[in-house]
């Protein structure tokens, strides 16, 4: 028997059980959207997160020993010159960056050096001009912030309570559209530092130098901590490895559920079947067929509710955002890879599901199922 | 070996069950069942009928003795190469013919040939043409439940058929049927024997069937009492 004549008898046998095959498409679908739900929040949480650190720019970052968070971390500004002496170091920037009031919304902002940010940010400008001299009064916005405060390139806004005129509004496609830079300076100054900064971002002359210059970084500065910014996520906030750690436990839990949920059902429905199957065997197929059989039917839900899960997924998961301060909110940030995941996953489950249903189905004795029923 | 046997049984025995409540269900059985006839097995209820029909199939077992086709053992055959034979050189019509309701008739004609790895267009051009002969024609999109009983029989026959086996096994074929519908039905199952060549075995207790058919053996409490 054909693979393909298999799998259109199945398609046709399910069709004729709606019930069962929609209540199975529906929580293989529910599983996907909990999986892509889950796994989207922490992602959307990572990547902003890691965002806040690596959208700043270079390869290494550099906090304050045991900060969970850039805003929780100050590091002596002079630092940044002694990083600046390692070998291989071609930039060392320091990044000031504190939670202050946008107008009446809160937002980080970030300090940097003006001369500095075109070596360190990748940005377009939608409006006006980035920033370039420490002038005070002055500073330029991120798209989003803009959007959620209303204002744009030559208006004032009110940060912290002190008149600031936009020089322009940029676009990074990354956290820093949702924040707003000021010169250094005048970020120490607002937050009241005197020599202090948040963090020290660096940019090496060969990438494969960065291990050794952290490790002499660390040397140099034993009451920091340096960490390849793309290590930035769980570096800087072991919550994040909690959240993995949890996003992974429920996604078990849920696919065990779904898994034992689908194989009782499969189960039920096979024991109803029980005599349509002995007939099968009676006519001439055999175990392996059978077996196939309710692989491809299990397949064929599988694919149905990966499909319809996928979709619910995007459709729901683009009009949902997590509010990350006061009247500001982001947009969950749909990974591709968590559809390719996820698709496996619900795939998987099916077949996990059917296999030990199929093996008991195939043992089926003809002679017995016909004689009691 | 006799080329005009086609199966043949030693010393088949069948029991269920163990201690006092072991049932005998065929004890000894030794049969020949000659090439292009039809074979009655004729006996009472309980007389071990369809037990032997199922053991000469190889759906069950014997417990002891060996079963014969074409002069390779069956009893003792791998359940892979039971199926191989199943599908290929046995058709088997059941009492209450054992249609798969979730089918329609013509795939349940097509059935085994699906099983088989026949091409769509060739069993389903041989399911149609079967039905045709067995008076189902333009009902082959219908559920057999919503057929009457003998035209249920009948398409059990043209799934036991469809795959030109070269033994056909009865199980009380017309057990369910009026006079009139099993008159019919035997009269199919003649024709197929005569037109086809193929070899019938009928497990009946009708002594219509078993007076009209060439070779019979009589059952009782699981022995051949005469033949």
């Amino acid at each position: 028997m054909t693979s393909f004549s298999l799998i259109r008898f199945t398609a046709r046998g399910i069709g004729r059980r709606p019930v069962r095959t929609t209540l199975t498409i529906i929580g293989l679908a529910a599983l996907i959207l909990t999986y892509v739900s889950v796994q989207s929040l922490v992602s959307t949480l990572e990547i902003n997160v890691s965002g806040s650190v690596s959208s700043l720019g270079g390869e290494i970052d550099v906090l304050k020993k045991g900060a969970s968070f850039p805003l929780f971390s100050t590091v002596p500004v002079s630092y940044t010159n002694t990083v600046k002496t390692i070998s291989g170091v071609s930039l060392a920037a320091p990044v000031a960056v504190a939670q202050m009031t946008v107008d009446n919304n809160q937002a980080v902002i970030a300090g940097l050096v003006p001369s500095l940010v075109p070596r360190m940010l990748t940005y377009t400008m939608v409006a006006g001009t980035m920033i370039t001299s420490n002038q005070s009064g002055i500073l330029s916005i991120g798209k989003a912030l803009a959007s959620t405060v209303g204002k744009g390139a030559g208006q004032t806004l009110l940060l912290d309570g002190y008149n600031y005129s936009i020089a322009g509004v940029y676009q990074t496609n990354a956290w820093m559209d949702y924040s707003l830079i000021i010169p250094h300076s005048v970020a120490q100054q607002l937050i009241g530092w005197v020599n202090q900064t948040s963090m020290i971002v660096v940019t090496t002359q060969d990438p494969r130098t960065v291990d050794t210059i952290i490790g002499q970084i660390r040397t140099l500065l034993p009451t920091t901590d340096a960490f390849r910014t793309s290590e930035a996520p769980s570096k800087i906030s072991p919550i994040f490895a909690s959240l993995e750690a949890i996003a992974s436990d429920i996604t078990i839990i849920v696919s065990l559920s779904a898994v034992l949920g689908i194989m009782n059902s499969n189960l039920n429905n096979l024991r109803e079947r029980m005599r349509t199957f002995a007939i099968f065997k009676a006519t001439g197929a055999s175990s392996s067929q059978i077996i196939r059989l309710v692989l491809y039917e299990s397949l064929l839900i599988g694919i149905l509710g990966t499909m319809l899960g996928l979709g619910i997924s995007y459709a729901v998961l683009n009009l949902v955002s997590i509010p990350v301060a006061e009247k500001i909110n982001v947009a969950i940030i749909l990974v591709p890879s968590t559809f390719i995941y996820a698709t496996l996953l619900a795939i998987s489950v099916s077949l996990a599901a059917a296999i030990y249903p199929a093996l008991r189905i195939a043992r089926v004795r003809p002679q017995e199922v016909f004689r009691f029923g | 070996m006799d080329d005009a046997v086609i199966l043949r049984t030693e010393g088949l025995s069948k029991t269920y069950g163990n201690g006092p409540e072991k049932t005998v269900a065929l004890d000894n059985v030794n049969l020949q069942i000659t090439r292009r006839k039809l074979l009655a097995v004729y006996g009472p209820s309980g007389s071990g009928k369809t037990t032997l029909l199922f053991l000469l199939s190889g759906l069950d077992k014997p417990t002891s003795g060996r079963i014969y086709f074409e002069g390779v053992e069956v009893s003792s055959m791998s359940e892979r190469r039971l199926s191989r034979l199943r599908r290929n050189s046995f058709g088997f019509v059941f009492q209450n013919y054992n249609l798969v309701d979730e089918l329609t008739v013509l795939e349940n004609v097509m059935l085994t040939m699906m099983f088989e790895g026949k091409p769509g267009a060739e069993r389903r051009d041989r399911a149609e043409e079967l039905l045709r002969r067995v008076g189902i024609a333009g009902k082959e999109r219908r559920r057999p439940s919503q057929l009457s009983a003998g035209e249920q029989q009948r398409v059990a026959v043209a799934r036991a058929v469809a795959n030109r086996p070269e033994l056909v096994l009865m199980d009380e074929p017309t057990g369910n049927l009026d006079q009139e519908n099993s008159q019919q039905l035997m009269r199919l199952v003649t024709e197929m024997v005569q037109g086809e060549g193929t070899t019938c075995v009928v497990a009946t207790h009708n002594l219509e069937i078993v007076n009209e058919a060439p070779s019979k053996v009589v059952l009782k409490s699981g022995r051949i009492v005469s033949s």
